[in-house]
């Protein structure tokens, strides 16, 4: 077995984040009363025009934080594949926030349950799973559509239960594995548990990309089941880098700002080189958005490009809430974070904190623009409505609920395991980075 | 004919040219540079050179490049010989995006090739510090600090003094060859 000293800059503790500042508790309390409210209102609020609104505003939230955690879990695989060593004392904190997977499963379960039991209400917004729901924009139920017949082999109830689970399966496994492996050197110095995670992350990162991918076509795409896209589960995973790196840096910074945390370890080239991978990936986020614009317009087959229709305009043609927004992500989640993110000094600092919440504003609203337009049943000549874009008190409350959990399983992770990973062999290397 | 190009001090060790730069800096000279046979790291730190300037080749290049493919798309689809495609506009920023995109790419990288030959004065054949007769060690194992004649500082008898006090292994007059006419 090889080892390496321990290396262990003065400040860092050996019991990781306490005291004063780590609200952990407060924040589960906080994450508990707002996720049961919103549970609360998911089952008992009704609303006659749109009775699957406080549904998407559910799901909308804890795939928000999802995203954040999935990005973080590929990222600790993708350093561990290219045996980074600048990131390893990054890595750690990633390692602590992915704690919370199996409770983003949890959280989600109510929805899938809903599903399967409430077929009548119309309050589940995955449409196909009740089989006598009458299909928006076309006289027909579920049960009479070919298209979903076709489709049946692959989205039904049993199945959709089962895929559920091996998602939650396989990301919540990864995090097991490399938390404790990660801890367990830190422990014992041992370095075999660095070649049983870089063998893992390369399955892992198979695994975790083909969880994301089917995970976002179960719960996002069959939404309107009749549209299809091979790009959309790659949308998801871009989508969900973007936020993991930009939460990321503000992990950075709230660690870097405690003594008992990583007070004068993390420095300005850390910051930098996050910063490039943001730039890297709002880029590569936009490559993915606009290829699948660009395939659909080009083939413009009715199935696919309804899709993009009911994000732009209403149905006598005139533009809708969507198209607005879908210029904001254009304009203000690509354009100008790739402008301004190609300069030097803005990925330091205040100029970083900024772009990074600014990212993560933004992936609330590309979310909200992938997941909640719909076609909904109308009594009218075209046979459907088109669900607007609307912030209801469910989206913010679930979204305060999630964050509460997540926040908290971070802050206990990093109260019980040191800041840095002190017996890793690329500690050094991480400590003494610079441009 | 020759002239005095500069002052040479020759060293040994990077710490000992990392320290020599730092004080050639704080002693105001402002034309002067360091020869060494691999990068140091915290060197440019050290002789206060600021970033590169050639991200702004490669910016204007993409930007070119950008408007170059949406102009090509435009003057042939729309303007030069107008012709329906697959029921689409003449023309429209969408479908020739690919088009821009690759061009930006491509001009952006001849941008930044352009600029690193542009900023460091690419192709030179020829620089006075190759007359010094240990000019090979230069590239193998030793460190040099070289402060120019043409510099408002330069004074041949205390600038060889000040080189001297920080104990390198040697301090040479480089002289600049001009051609014969």
């Amino acid at each position: 077995m090889s080892t390496s000293s321990d290396v262990m800059p003065a400040g860092v503790s050996a019991a990781g984040v306490k005291g004063p500042g780590n609200w952990s508790l407060r924040c589960l309390l906080i994450g508990i009363v707002f996720s049961l409210l919103s549970l609360f209102g998911l089952l008992f609020t009704t609303d006659a025009s749109d009775p699957s609104r406080p549904f998407l505003g559910y799901m909308l939230a804890v795939v928000y934080w999802l995203s954040i955690l999935i990005g973080m879990q590929f990222l600790i695989m993708l350093w561990w594949m290219f045996d980074a060593g600048w990131s390893v004392i990054i890595r750690r904190q990633f390692e602590h926030m992915i704690s919370a997977l199996p409770w983003l499963g949890v959280l989600l379960l109510p929805l899938v349950i809903m599903g399967l039991v409430d077929t009548q209400s119309g309050k589940v917004a995955w449409v196909w799973m009740s089989m006598d729901a009458p299909v928006a924009g076309t006289s027909g139920t579920v049960a009479d559509d070919v298209l979903y017949l076709h489709k049946a082999p692959y989205l039904n109830n049993p199945f959709f239960l089962l895929r559920f689970f091996i998602y939650f399966a396989v990301w919540a496994g990864l995090a097991w594995a490399f938390r404790t492996w990660s801890f367990r050197m830190d422990a014992t110095g041992d370095h075999k548990y660095v070649h049983r995670s870089r063998v893992l992350a390369a399955f892992g990162l198979f695994l975790s990309a083909m969880a994301t991918t089917f995970a976002s076509i179960d719960w996002f795409m069959t939404l309107n089941y009749h549209w299809f896209s091979t790009m959309f589960g790659v949308w998801y995973f871009s989508a969900a880098m973007r936020a993991a790196l930009a939460a990321g840096v503000l992990v950075l910074f709230y660690m870097g700002s405690r003594t008992d945390g990583l007070k004068g370890i993390v420095n300005s080239a850390h910051y930098h080189f996050m910063g490039c991978l943001m730039l890297a990936f709002t880029v590569f986020w936009a490559y993915i958005s606009f290829s699948q614009y660009f395939l659909i317009y080009n083939a413009n087959i009715p199935e696919e490009t309804f899709w993009y229709n009911i994000r732009e305009m209403n149905k006598d043609g005139t533009y809708n809430s969507w198209w607005w927004i879908s210029m904001a992500l254009i304009f203000a989640y690509f354009l100008f974070p790739f402008l301004y993110l190609l300069w030097h000094r803005n990925k330091q600092g205040n100029r970083l904190k900024f772009i990074a919440i600014w990212i993560l504003v933004f992936h609330f609203i590309d979310l909200y623009w992938n997941i909640m337009p719909q076609k909904l049943w109308a009594d009218n000549e075209m046979g459907y409505d088109v669900r607007y874009f609307t912030v209801s008190w469910i989206d913010v409350t679930m979204f305060i609920g999630v964050g509460g959990i997540v926040l908290w399983s971070f802050l206990r992770s990093a109260s019980q395991e040191r800041p840095i990973p002190i017996r890793d062999p690329r500690i050094k290397e991480s400590l003494n980075y610079h441009e | 004919m020759s002239k005095t190009y500069g002052i040479l001090a020759l060293f040994d060790t990077p710490p000992a040219i990392y320290e020599a730069a730092k004080s050639v800096r704080k002693a105001g000279y402002t034309k002067w540079d360091v020869i060494t046979p691999c990068p140091l790291h915290g060197m440019d730190g050290a002789m206060g050179i600021t970033r590169s300037k050639v991200p702004i080749f490669t910016f204007i290049g993409g930007f070119i490049g950008f408007w170059v493919g949406m102009f090509i798309a435009w003057y042939m689809g729309a303007y030069d010989y107008p012709l329906i495609v697959n029921g689409m506009p003449y023309f429209s920023p969408i479908f020739p995006f690919p088009v821009a995109y690759e061009m930006t790419i491509l001009l952006a990288a001849f941008g930044t090739l352009g600029g690193m030959f542009v900023t460091n004065r690419l192709p030179m054949h020829y620089h006075p510090v190759m007359n010094y007769d240990r000019f090979e060690r230069l590239t193998d194992d030793k460190f040099a600090v070289i402060i120019e004649a043409e510099d408002a500082l330069f004074d041949m008898q205390k600038t060889r003094e000040f080189l001297e006090s920080f104990g390198p292994a040697e301090v040479t007059v480089i002289t600049d060859e001009e051609e014969a006419e």
